[in-house]
């Protein structure tokens, strides 16, 4: 556009130039005088005007396009506030306090606009004028004898340095100051006078005053409304309505970002410039750019800036698709919908835990689970365990017909399991199988050799299948597997299974290797993630008999000599090297082998000349419908000349939308330290979080409120179904809970679904313990009660408020061998094991509230409500009585304490019942006499109201 | 000043009784009725009576166990009429005035005493425990927050608000057998069939009505019927099993 104008105006100089030219030889006689370059100026001036205003006009509109958004949400904001105001007005006319304070306030002036009041008031006022030039007359009389006084003082010491006399100067001081004592009296008493009628008018006034300071405050919203209405918009002197100075508004995130050499930058969005009302409640209802960010408490609250989030290009003011960062080489476009959670996970390191990061969350956890990590490595997951069972022992675990036809086609046989397909051929899967029967045979057999055949598996008795059957439902198989089609367990995603639904692993195994494997799986595979139920013998022999039962049964695994040439092996061992079966597996001979797919560390920076389409038109041209597709189809991009070796995983487009999402956050580039949200608790929750979702802990436990699958079986009796974990850090010690991770014992007499025994190594019994002490941020995890410093006085409260007299706590709890009356689903957890298992402190919360920390927990709550007649009533103190009694139990020589013989004091506010009272109260023991309450209770309830 | 003040009581009253009397009626209004009508009927079971089953009191048993008792789950009486059916009026806009006091639910030697309590909502259950023994009473409610409370010997009477209507599962966990329903009405015109199917619902404004009939385990029915002014409306429906 300039330079058009540019060569314009030389263009049309050069033409009048020449012009001047011709006419001056054309016309030599003319004079130059006689010439005439008005019409030249008059358009070289019309010209640069043109220039001018266009200048201006560019500057100060075209270029600024958010002025336009900022003047509409003037006008916007004006007329909300407008109407605001209009609504306060009314409520406060509405308002009786308002309405009071007004009538007060009138009242008051009414007083003194008229009448006797007004005439009075007027009267003061003159009086006040009188007295106010009274009292400052002889304060300036009292002033100039003052200054007298100094002159005196001067001469009276001159004369006495200069050795005069100094009589007459004397008298004439003392004259002076007698003077001006008569004067001061004079001035006090006037000014009081003048005070007096000053408090007098105050007085009258002070109704008007407070009236106006009430109403100033029941106003203090119509203020503060008006005020912003002022801030928002003024008025020209003719009352036109202007925008106040629109200017553009932003945000500077020092040391943000690092630039290429690794110096710090800062980064400034100018987002605000036209997105006016994202930080302003009220306008969630108006379109964008004027609109309230929808949950700006949180996410404009606690955090910076708008592109860490949404990127797009912050600085850029000069259009939206520039500031939007929808123009071409700008490499981070606004993000939208479902991608938006992307740059959570660059701040939060902790996906699982960040609210409204639902897909990133649930993106990680299937890249992880699905596989992925096996083949790809991705930086922060490089250490995932390998997610597929192990192959080391396999020829003695799987039919070979069966393994054939499973690596051929996995899907086939199980659709919703992890396991990739291939797309193998025949002949490969059966390559593949003999590769594997082969490597597996020699460990296979060793393990088999010291484990024969067991007896009594027989599913064809109805009476053992049936047992079996019980045991699988109720022991906790379920909170992982699926066993009869139409079952419910753990889903990876929305349809994959996180274990192998057993509807036919009849055609998969024999009973052999099943009985051996469900009693103790890590024998067979040292790292699996399937724990042991402790199984006895004949339960263990009864869940075979019923699992033998689901699918066709081979009677022995079929012999497949065709499976033992060494052309097959060989190819199969190619095959198992060239698409990285060991990167999920554990496979003898492949322990030296790496991942197999390219890196993913930066995947989401990737531009889309990066990204190979292949010969593809029909898939979109955007790096999501890249990954979308190499995900659902990921040989689509194959040519006849590039081939392509990832599986396909079968999963549905929801899934693999998750998992784009979680990709698109693998960016290069990493935000300032200061930025992180990171705290020291924030790795041990990672590591345990990851632990869980490897063993599955979740399938049975609901764990930071996620989770608790199997609950869906415990519906209509959920204090049946498997604790909740929620606070577990603080409940139990840690100590205690390592112990218990590595060896459970049953807590729960009524439960009878088990605790599985993982055989967690160290790290991994550490890592779940420093996982819960992380979620309760517990500096201290550590308590300890010291048996010598608890007092018997409180003991002895704590024994007897336990008794049956009063809470009757053993009536439900075990106490080591003493067990409950009636049958164990009534039973409470053994109070013995809580001196070792429990938080001293915790236990004192619990007793205090208990359906507050387990919802729908079985144990009732017993305060408020304690007994008057023991420790004073002091409820903090009867809870605090009970935990030491607790501690004291399956300890004979702490038990003693508790008795009174040994606190032969008992100090004040002690316990005052009986002795006999501290033994287990018989039942049959006649009631106490009805109290008078009662008694009318009884007389009164013939019948309710009908 | 004190006429001021006055004057301000009686603006605030001014303002807030009707918030008050809205507040508190739930859609209902209460007042007099003059003249009303009642109705009686008896609910009765469709089918072979069953026996109730034998109570095995497992644990407490010398003051659980003290006197034989059944399982009340499905209790057929006399002629076939069933216990413990909740009948209530479900349209009614107007009637006498739901009482202040609460229903009152006895633990009665490890039984809840009636098993069907009704309490208007608002007001405070009355839970007794002459027992001797610790109970506690678990609610399992929706409307409601659920409580678990325990009720040791030596609290034998203790209250509980209930604020909104609706049906509530009692449970006692110390007693696997103790099972119980709480209903916490809405308005007055609800009843509970005694052992021989019978109930009565007095005071009935003059009106057509649907009747509705609640049992634990064999589900709901409803029927039409009309009240004349100061008449006697009666009205006979059967359940069954489903």
């Amino acid at each position: 556009m300039g330079q058009a104008l540019l060569s314009f105006i030389s263009a049309a100089y050069w033409k009048s130039g020449r012009q001047l030219e011709l006419r001056r030889m054309a016309r030599r006689e003319i004079q130059d005088d006689k010439k005439s370059y008005s019409g030249l100026f008059l358009f070289a001036v019309g010209l640069l005007l043109l220039g001018t205003v266009w200048t201006v006009w560019d500057d100060s509109i075209s270029r600024r396009p958010w002025k336009k958004y900022q003047a509409a949400f003037a006008r916007i904001s004006y007329d909300k506030l407008t109407a605001d105001l209009q609504k306060e007005d009314e409520r406060l006319a509405n308002d009786p306090a308002y309405q009071e304070a007004t009538a007060q306030l009138a009242e008051a002036e009414a007083q003194i606009s008229g009448g006797e009041g007004a005439e009075r008031l007027a009267k003061l006022e003159s009086d006040l004028a009188v007295a106010e030039v009274t009292a400052s007359d002889a304060e300036n009389a009292l002033r100039l004898v003052r200054s007298e006084i100094e002159v005196a003082w001067y001469e009276y010491d001159h004369a006495i340095i200069t050795e005069q006399p100094t009589k007459e100067a004397k008298e004439h001081l003392d004259g002076l100051e007698a003077e001006a004592a008569v004067l001061n009296t004079d001035f006090q008493a006037k000014t009081a006078q003048r005070d007096q009628i000053q408090n007098e008018i105050d007085e009258i006034n002070l109704a008007i005053a407070e009236s106006k300071n009430k109403l100033r405050t029941l106003a203090s919203d119509r203020e503060r409304l008006k005020q912003r209405l002022d801030d928002t918009v003024m008025f020209a002197s003719n009352g036109f309505m202007i925008p106040y100075f629109p200017s553009i508004e932003q945000v500077v995130l020092q040391e943000f970002d690092r630039s290429n050499f690794d110096t710090s930058l800062q980064r400034v969005d100018r987002c605000i410039s036209c997105h006016v009302g994202i930080d302003r409640s009220g306008f969630e209802d108006q379109p964008n750019p004027y609109k309230t960010h929808p949950y700006r408490k949180i996410l404009l609250g606690n955090h910076v800036g708008c592109t860490p989030c949404h990127d797009g290009q912050g600085v850029a003011t000069n259009s939206v698709a520039q500031a939007h960062g929808n123009v071409k080489f700008w490499e981070h476009p606004l993000l939208e919908s479902d991608k938006l959670q992307a740059n959570c996970i660059k701040c939060h390191a902790n996906a699982q835990d960040v609210q409204f990061a639902e897909n990133i969350a649930q993106g990680e956890k299937l890249f992880m689970q699905v596989g992925c990590t096996g083949c790809h490595l991705v930086e922060g997951y490089g250490e995932a365990r390998k997610i597929a069972p192990y192959l080391r022992r396999v020829a003695a675990k799987a039919d070979p017909s069966w393994l054939v036809q499973w690596v051929t086609n996995p899907h086939e046989f199980r659709p919703q399991t992890r396991m990739p397909q291939f797309l193998f051929n025949e002949d490969q899967g059966k390559a593949i199988a003999a590769y594997l029967l082969k490597v597996s045979k020699e460990e296979g057999n060793e393990w088999l050799a010291s484990r024969p055949q067991p007896d009594g598996i027989d599913p064809s008795n109805p009476e053992q299948v049936e047992k079996g059957k019980a045991l699988v439902d109720s022991v906790g198989c379920r909170g992982c597997h699926i066993v009869e089609q139409g079952q419910t367990a753990t889903l990876i995603g929305s349809e994959k299974t996180y274990a192998p639904i057993l509807a036919r692993i009849a055609e998969k195994t024999n009973p052999r290797w099943l009985y051996y494997w469900i009693k103790n799986p890590r024998e067979y595979s040292p790292h699996t993630a399937m724990p042991s139920l402790r199984l006895t013998d004949d339960e263990a022999k009864s869940i075979v008999s019923y699992l033998m039962t689901l699918g066709e049964k081979p009677a022995q695994f079929t012999a497949r000599p065709d499976l033992e040439d060494a052309d097959l092996i060989n190819q199969g061992e190619g095959l198992v090297r060239k698409y990285g079966c060991h990167g999920c597996h554990e496979i003898p001979g492949m322990e030296k082998e790496g991942r197999i797919g390219v890196e993913l560390s930066a995947f989401g920076s990737k531009m889309l000349e990066e990204l190979f389409f292949g010969n593809r038109t029909d898939v979109p041209h955007s790096w999501d419908g890249w990954t979308d597709y190499k995900i659902k189809e990921p040989r689509g991009y194959a040519t006849e000349r590039i081939e392509q070796i990832m599986p396909w995983f079968n999963l549905p487009d929801e899934d693999i939308k998750l998992i784009r999402v979680f990709l698109s956050s693998r960016t290069e580039g990493e935000f300032g330290e200061s930025y992180q949200a990171h705290n020291k608790w924030t790795h041990n929750l990672v590591e345990g979080q990851r632990m869980v979702q490897y063993y599955n802990c979740t399938g049975c436990h609901i764990i930071e409120n996620k989770g608790g699958d199997i609950r869906a079986l415990y519906q209509e009796s959920p204090t049946l179904a498997p604790p909740i974990l929620n606070g577990q850090g603080e409940k139990v010690q840690p100590a205690w809970f390592y112990e218990f991770l590595k060896g459970p014992i049953p807590i729960r007499p009524w439960l009878e679904i088990r605790m599985p025994t993982f055989h967690f190594d160290d790290t991994d019994a550490r890592t779940a313990v420093d996982y819960f002490i992380a979620q309760a941020q517990l500096e201290n995890p550590y308590s300890y009660v010291n048996p010598a410093e608890l007092s018997p006085d409180m003991l002895h409260a704590g024994e007897v408020l336990m008794s049956n007299d009063y809470f009757a706590c053993f009536s439900c709890h075990q106490q080591g061998d003493q067990k409950p009356e009636g049958p164990p689903e009534g039973w409470a957890p053994d109070l013995e094991l809580a001196k070792d298992r429990l938080n001293p402190e915790w236990v004192v919360k619990w007793i205090e509230e208990p359906q507050k920390m387990m919802p729908g927990t079985r144990m009732p709550s017993f305060y408020p409500g304690g007994p008057d007649d023991i420790l004073d009533a002091n409820e903090p103190l009867q809870m605090e009585a009970m935990r030491d009694y607790i501690w004291t139990l399956g300890q004979p020589q702490m038990a003693k304490l508790a008795q009174p013989e040994a606190s032969p004091e008992s100090a004040s506010g002690g316990v005052e019942t009986p002795v006999e009272s501290l033994q287990p109260a018989p039942t049959e023991a006649p009631l106490e006499a009805q109290s008078e309450e009662t008694a009318a209770v009884e007389s009164g309830k013939a019948k309710p109201s009908a | 000043m004190r006429r001021q003040s006055l004057k301000r009581l009686a603006q605030i009253v001014a303002v807030s009784l009707p918030a008050l009397l809205v507040s508190t009626s739930w859609g209902y209004e209460a007042g007099a009725v003059a003249n009303g009508g009642k109705i009686t009927g008896t609910v009765k079971f469709a089918g072979e009576a069953p026996a109730m089953p034998k109570i095995e009191t497992t644990k407490d048993t010398a003051v659980c166990g003290k006197t034989e008792k059944f399982d009340e789950t499905l209790a057929v009486g006399e002629g076939n009429g069933l216990k413990n059916v909740v009948v209530s009026i479900t349209n009614i806009e107007k009637g006498k005035a739901q009482a202040d006091e609460g229903g009152t639910l006895d633990q009665k030697e490890c039984i809840y005493t009636p098993r069907v309590v009704l309490s208007p909502a608002g007001s405070e259950l009355n839970i007794l425990n002459n027992d001797g023994i610790l109970h506690n009473i678990h609610t399992y409610s929706e409307a409601n927050p659920s409580i678990n409370k325990a009720q040791p010997k030596f609290r034998k009477k203790m209250k509980q608000k209930f604020e909104k209507p609706e049906i509530v599962r009692l449970e006692c966990d110390s007693h696997s057998w103790m099972k119980g329903w709480l209903v916490v009405t809405d308005h007055p015109y609800y009843a509970v069939t005694d052992g021989s199917g019978a109930f009565e619902l007095g005071d009935v404004p003059a009106g057509s009505y649907t009747l509705k009939f609640w049992h634990e385990t064999l589900g709901e029915a409803t029927q039409d019927l009309t009240v004349e002014a100061g008449g006697d409306a009666s009205v006979s429906v059967e359940m069954a099993q489903k």
